[in-house]
């Protein structure tokens, strides 16, 4: 078992590097979102949950995870989750301000001054989350094994960093999660979480990434060279229903993009095989306006499969 | 396999000379009294850039930087990096990233993350051509020449497989007969 946390500030580059981290080392990355996705389907919505069940909550949640993949994690405090266990490396980004600041200026379009307000919120924001589930607003020194400097370091850097480190502490040979120690870690967990009412399943169900596609794949390998957050085929929308109201038709787009609000849909088939497509996206924009669509057809693929220099196979 | 062929010109010379003197004049009215450094991005906007500096009538200073390839990568394709950085600080300059193309924003944005960084006073983007219909990643475009359709497109400093970059023109590449 071996658990690699990534933290930082709003906007420093931690999520960023912990997927770097999953990708390279061939760790499963677990973000605040997909942890926040799981914990609403199998525990309802998350804001429901007292704060101090939180942490056994997350524990039950990464311990079933850890039982087939080694994880990288992105999570506010994750931290603190682990400081007894070993096979751990618990890492922190420090990137400057200004770093911070022009992510929020680029990626919201701010001026300035407007992204140091923002920035402002964020911090407090994340704080206060922190307060919620750990009792303390501020994070620690000491419970990092290595603080990484970001401020002229390209993400790739820190990725080297913490691959040496993590080679070093010796977490790389560790086996997976022994399914005696995870029923150990769940029933320390059920205890803690029966206090508060929540009775976890018997056995979570684990979301595994399983693409329809090639192409797909490879989209994914894009997104994260270019350091882009993605969920794959996270959210169907019904677009039919019978009298009873039983959905009778779904679209469900292959990618999600949190940070741009973004339905991504690859269609690699034949054009003349794409009118049935075609149609259930125009359903589900009559049906959902404010959702937010790309579709790539077949060119496109082509196209961004000539400028990336994919296989070309990919494109067919 | 054949190589591919262009099928039709989209922009001739003397519609491109003439666009890039209109928004060379645009950029010269903004930045009026000031100084700009253009920044290129190694290959294809340095075609674009040059044409453009010369119709800039403010003082100008240029530099070039490359990032790495999701293609040249062997095995995990890893992230984006910068492969050739500036040469100078930008650090309270007046600043203006120069694309010869932005379509899905990907390399535009990380791009831009990575210039903010640095300090700038101000930092815009200027792009060659604008193909919004491929835009996932909504950056802000401050000076365009031209939107083109969804069409693969080579010439003035745009290539396929390295190719077409010398051309005068902006051509749509015939992609069917590759």
């Amino acid at each position: 078992m071996a658990f690699i946390t990534v933290s930082g500030e709003p906007a420093a580059r931690h999520e960023e590097l912990a997927r770097a981290a999953a990708q390279r080392l061939q760790f499963e990355l677990v973000t605040e979102a997909r942890l926040e996705e799981t914990i609403a389907a199998q525990f309802g919505a998350p804001n429901g949950i007292p704060g101090k069940a939180w942490p056994a909550l997350a524990l039950s949640i990464l311990a079933n995870l850890a039982t087939e993949r080694h994880l990288a994690i992105s999570i506010i405090g994750a931290e603190l989750l682990f400081q007894n266990l070993p096979g751990v490396l618990r890492v922190r980004v420090l990137d400057p301000e200004s770093r911070r600041l022009g992510s929020l200026m680029v990626d919201r379009g701010l001026e300035r001054e407007q992204a140091k307000e923002l920035l402002g919120r964020l911090d407090g924001e994340q704080a206060s989350i922190r307060k919620h589930r750990f009792g303390r607003a501020g994070g620690r020194i000491e419970c990092f094994d290595l603080m990484i400097n970001g401020e002229s370091l390209e993400t790739e850097q820190m990725a080297d960093i913490l691959e040496v480190a993590a080679r070093s502490k010796g977490i790389l040979e560790a086996g997976m999660l022994s399914s005696a120690a995870e029923a150990q870690l769940q029933f320390q967990a059920r205890l803690k979480l029966a206090r508060y009412g929540i009775v976890p399943p018997d056995r979570l169900r684990q979301e595994r990434k399983q693409f329809g596609h090639p192409s797909e794949e490879v989209f994914a390998n894009l997104l994260d060279f270019y350091g882009i957050a993605w969920h794959y085929e996270p959210r169907s929308f019904p677009l039919q229903w019978d009298k009873d109201g039983k959905v009778m038709e779904a679209f469900t787009p292959d990618f999600y993009l949190p940070e741009f609000d973004l339905y991504v849909e690859l269609t690699t088939m034949k054009q003349s095989n794409v009118t049935r497509k075609n149609r259930k996206i125009r359903l589900l924009k009559t049906i959902y306006p404010h959702v937010n669509i790309q579709v790539f057809y077949q060119k496109d693929v082509q196209d961004l499969v000539i400028k990336y220099g994919l296989p070309e196979r990919l494109a067919r | 396999m054949n190589e591919p062929s262009i099928e039709r010109v989209l922009f001739t010379e003397e519609q491109i000379a003439e666009r890039i003197r209109e928004v060379g004049g645009a950029i010269s009215a903004r930045y009026a009294g000031r100084e700009l450094k253009l920044i290129g991005v190694l290959k294809g906007s340095v075609f674009f850039l040059t044409a453009l500096a010369r119709e800039l009538t403010i003082p100008t200073k240029i530099d070039f930087l490359a990032i790495s390839s999701f293609a040249h990568q062997r095995g995990a394709p890893g992230m984006v990096r910068i492969a050739k950085d500036l040469d100078d600080s930008i650090e309270g300059e007046d600043v203006m990233l120069v694309e010869d193309i932005v379509d899905t924003g990907f390399t535009t944005r990380y791009l831009l993350q990575n210039l903010a960084a640095r300090g700038p006073n101000s930092l815009a983007l200027c792009t060659l051509l604008d193909r919004t219909p491929r835009r996932i990643v909504q950056v802000p475009v401050d000076f365009r020449c031209f939107e083109i359709p969804d069409r693969f497109v080579v010439g003035f400093g745009l290539d396929y497989k390295q190719l077409f970059r010398n051309l005068k023109y902006i051509g749509v590449l015939n992609l069917d007969s590759a």
